[in-house]
């Protein structure tokens, strides 16, 4: 997890964004606009199934039971 | 063609909406814990409060003006979801510990629960929100302006308002309608079901409207590639040359900070979280949703670019673009959302603002000039709902001035830019709250206050320019002409964006007195106490120590705070569950260390940290313990968290040693009252017989002449009476004896049924004259077990003859049986008589006591049931009373067999 900040971090910022920054288009759309939005997608689904993996945290529901 | 009336009533016609559904929520909630608003789909979508105005409309312009720079904004939010596990979680747990109520509470909370702070920390975020507002005003204004000034008929009944006044009534409703919604009550947890619900609703409409909008711009374009290309042969491209720089990384690191510290995120992600887990879901849908937001913003901003005449304003797009295509329909759905977007911005950011301002500013005030303990059940409550109504039409005013002030300048993302920066300058000190031991409250407080004194001077004033020649003078000459503290080039850094210039100069400043600072100065006692608890909050649980020494305070002076704070149904139910958990009246509560920690924490969540620490200081006189000792718990706590186990040990002995000694003064205490009691019950016996014995030895005294018959009656009388106190001393002395264990005998083998046979034999006499019918049932294999025969026989004679006096069943049975089961020798002696009213089953085994249905000519003393469990218990058995084979009492022995 804490792998997968560091590296969509990383991979959002100067100098490495610059590898892809190039005047390529793909399915008419700008390289990087296309390069951005895999990444966050892949970050988001990389997320979800680190979610999944995670047991259930059952300890502190602290629902409010006091009312 | 859309009229401006239209639109406006639409929108009016909305936020009635709105307020049905929060109403509904509101209810539904409080009736239904399990109703769907507590799922994690509306958790999520309720953090999606983070698009506004900005995000529907000002996206869409940024990428028109500065291509890519829009998507920082979501992957910043982005990065710090996806490491939720850190950060976030972190954050919910010590707030769900703490009763956190806002990120001044926060902060203010882990710095020795420092009012000071949590003031300051309010009027920067109040100073700092107002240009977030003033946006949300411009964003709708600027809407409804879109519609009504594209005819001359779309006028209608704005003719002749001008947008500050259109503006103003914007302000206006939005404050009426936040009032009416988010200051109904007082929750402890600061928790709004119904406002959330409404939130939820509105992110669903303003993503539903701008990917509505995004499909149709593809759609009418010819897809993305034609719209791309088309845009490039009209000169358009995605500039992506100076796009990262250093305000790409301003940008990412401002909304990181944001996505945590804005008064509004703060209260959707963690005060109104119910469950931690619903983080896990939110963690990656959440980032999902601004994806989807963002997905169709740079097409728009694209052919808005292309299609739409020249000096249009690109923030309006996703609303005039459909316009300008005859779409009306669409058009309004496009302004519902961005409607939306700005409601639900400023309803939740003036509600965290204004519960901010009333725990913190208000509530701390008034604590001060008044004393505790004065005042109605409903004081507390009404002032504090008073005091947020009062600062939610102070904040959305601020947000209108500033509105009002800078007008004229165009963009709308610059104007949120702004107002990130100010509140980012919580975050370094946010961190250092969650992860630095050291951090101290001194360092945090300059820090913030130098990193926001830095904004106002790079980021705040320069947003005047255009309003005031003089602003301009000043940020082109520097004040009095010294050129190194222009505005927007401090110390001589020229060249710099301002964005980035200010961010960086506020932010360093900012990190660098809360580091050196924290390095150079020493906590006090509290803030270390408070540090470990949030520094080792997954380490030690749940542990929070009060801080408190018991002074003089009773439970009545502090059910006098909580009843003026929480209410009186609030108060009354904890101290009841209090009185419940310690197992006595509520009455006879006595406030322990714990329980005034619990209640400090549960008034925080009503009136914020550091005013509940202040009020019940007030109560508890010996107000906050002395120094010494609060280090001493300090560093007694991080020694045995961090070194050593030994220290935990040796408390875990000491504890159960005082445990212990505890237990064996209430058993003397006991031992103590029960002897009192035995001796009153003894004289009370020994008086019955004595008093006969008397008046019977006087008459006979007095009266010589007396009949013979009547002299042999009184002498034997006298006799009878002095043979039964013998044998009541007997029993007394034997008793107390058994009690005392002076009396002991040696556990020898023994043979029961011999015993038990002895015993029937001593009783058929009794058996004969009370004509009882004694059934014999089965009995053991003769067997061996530890005991004294003579004492056996006895118990086994005690509990016949028993049952023979007790029963006054006209054809009285008596049954005895024996067996062997599991180990253990059993003797059941059962009854047909009226057998033991339930409310005696437990006394008759006390001394003196007789069954309520004792025959009139009872002449036991109440001893022998008390006797014979002494007995058996000696002999390692045990006597009860069970349910037996007849309707009757039966009495149960068991002794453990030899082996």
């Amino acid at each position: 997890m804490l792998l997968l900040t560091v590296l969509g971090a990383l991979l959002m910022m100067p100098p490495l964004v610059y590898v892809f920054d190039q005047p390529i288009f793909h399915f008419g759309i700008p390289q990087i606009v296309f390069y951005l939005f895999v990444l966050w997608l892949l970050l988001i689904i990389g997320t979800a199934l680190l979610a999944r993996a995670l047991p259930n945290d059952d300890s502190t529901d602290s629902g409010d039971g006091d009312r | 063609m859309l009229s401006a009336d239209f639109v406006i009533a639409t929108a009016v016609g909305y936020v009635g909406l709105l307020f049905v559904l929060a109403y509904l929520g509101d209810r539904r909630a409080r009736s239904n814990k399990k109703s769907f608003l507590h799922s994690p789909a509306v958790y999520t979508l309720s953090i999606s409060v983070y698009c506004t105005s900005w995000t529907f409309y000002g996206a869409v312009g940024n990428a028109a003006r500065s291509g890519l720079e829009f998507l920082t904004i979501y992957l910043g939010p982005t990065l710090v979801f996806v490491g939720w596990w850190f950060l976030l979680r972190r954050l919910v747990r010590i707030s769900h510990n703490q009763r956190i109520t806002s990120v001044a509470d926060l902060l203010s909370s882990r710095f020795g629960k420092s009012s000071r702070l949590a003031v300051l920390i309010t009027c920067i975020a109040v100073i700092g929100i107002a240009p977030y507002i003033a946006l949300q005003l411009k964003a709708v204004t600027s809407s409804i302006q879109a519609v009504a000034g594209s005819s001359e008929f779309g006028q209608g009944s704005l003719k002749g308002i001008d947008d500050v006044g259109l503006a103003f009534g914007v302000a206006a409703g939005m404050a009426l309608f936040t009032i009416l919604f988010g200051t109904r009550h007082v929750d402890a947890k600061e928790q709004h079901h119904g406002v959330v619900a409404a939130i939820a609703f509105e992110a669903v409409v303003k993503l539903a409207a701008l990917l509505a909008v995004g499909i149709f711009v593809v759609f009418v374009g010819g897809g993305f590639e034609n719209i791309f290309s088309r845009a490039a042969e009209a000169g358009i491209t995605v500039d992506s040359e100076n796009t990262f720089d250093a305000r790409w990384l301003t940008t990412m690191a401002l909304s990181v900070a944001a996505i945590v510290c804005l008064p509004r995120q703060f209260q959707v992600t963690v005060v109104e979280n119910s469950n931690e887990n619903y983080l896990k879901v939110a963690s990656w849908a959440f980032p999902a949703y601004m994806l989807l937001m963002s997905l169709f913003i740079l097409p728009i901003a694209v052919f808005g670019l292309t299609t739409m005449p020249a000096g249009s304003n690109p923030d309006m797009f996703a609303l005039t673009l459909p316009m300008a295509f005859g779409q009306d329909a669409l058009a309004l759905f496009a302004f519902i959302g961005g409607f939306s977007s700005a409601t639900s911005m400023i309803i939740l950011e003036s509600i965290a603002l204004s519960i901010m301002v009333s725990n913190h500013i208000v509530m701390p005030l008034v604590l001060r000039f008044s004393s505790a303990g004065t005042g109605d059940g409903q004081g507390v409550t009404s002032m504090v709902l008073m005091a947020r109504r009062f600062s939610i039409v102070l904040i959305l005013s601020l947000g209108f001035f500033y509105f009002f002030f800078t007008r004229d300048s165009n963009a709308l993302a610059p104007i949120g830019l702004i107002s990130f920066t100010a509140i980012a300058q919580f975050f370094p000190a946010v961190i250092a709250a969650l992860f630095w031991r050291e951090a101290s409250l001194k360092a945090a407080t300059a820090a913030i206050a130098a990193g926001f004194v830095f904004w106002v001077w790079c980021s705040f004033l320069p947003s005047f320019e255009s309003v005031s020649p003089h602003v301009a003078w000043l940020l082109q000459h520097g004040p009095w002409g010294i050129s190194w503290l222009r505005p927007e080039a401090m110390f001589g850094l020229d060249g710099m964006d301002q964005l980035a210039h200010a961010a960086f100069w506020s932010l360093s400043v900012n990190i660098l007195i809360l580091t050196v600072g924290s390095l150079l100065t020493s906590q006090s006692a509290l803030e270390r106490i408070q540090a470990s608890v949030f520094v080792d909050v997954f380490r030690r649980g749940q542990v929070t120590r009060g801080n408190f020494v018991l002074g003089s305070a009773t439970a009545n002076d502090l059910y006098f705070v909580a009843e003026r704070v929480l209410g009186e149904r609030r108060a009354a139910a904890v101290f009841a569950a209090e009185a419940y958990d310690a197992g006595v009246d509520p009455d006879m509560l006595e406030p322990s260390q714990d329980f005034i920690g619990r209640l400090e924490r549960e008034l925080a969540g009503s009136i914020g940290a550091a005013s509940a620490h202040v009020m019940l200081s007030k109560v508890v006189s010996g107000s906050d313990v002395s120094l010494e000792e609060m280090m001493q718990m300090a560093d007694e706590t991080q020694q045995v968290i961090e070194y050593s186990q030994q220290l935990e040990k040796t408390s875990a002995e000491l504890r159960s040693t005082a445990q212990q000694l505890e237990d064996a003064n209430a058993q003397l205490r006991e031992l103590d009252s029960q002897k009192d009691e035995f001796l009153s019950q003894v004289s009370h016996e020994v008086r019955t017989p004595m008093t006969s014995i008397r008046s019977f030895s006087e008459i006979l005294l007095e009266t010589g002449d007396l009949p013979d018959g009547q002299r042999r009656h009184f002498v034997s009388t006298i006799h009878q009476e002095s043979l039964r106190l013998t044998k009541l001393l007997d029993e007394i002395l034997d008793l107390s004896a058994l009690e005392r264990g002076e009396r002991s005998w040696e556990n020898l083998p023994v043979d029961p049924e011999a015993a038990l046979d002895r015993a029937l034999t001593v009783c058929e006499a009794l058996l004969r004259q009370r004509g009882v019918v004694l059934r014999r049932g089965q009995r053991a294999a003769p067997s061996i077990v530890e005991g004294d025969a003579d004492r056996l026989c006895q118990v086994f004679i005690n509990v016949i003859s028993n049952a023979i006096k007790y029963n006054d069943s006209d054809t009285p049975v008596l049954a005895v049986t024996s067996s062997i089961r599991a180990g253990k020798y059993i003797v059941e002696i059962a009854d047909n008589g009226p057998g033991i009213a339930r409310q005696e089953r437990k006394l008759i085994f006390e001394k003196f006591s007789r069954g309520q249905r004792a025959v009139g000519d009872q002449s036991g003393a109440g001893l022998g049931l008390a006797i014979s469990r002494q007995i058996v218990t000696r002999m390692n058995g045990s006597l009860d009373l069970v349910q037996g084979s007849l309707p009757g009492a039966c009495f149960r022995i068991r002794l453990a067999l030899r082996r």
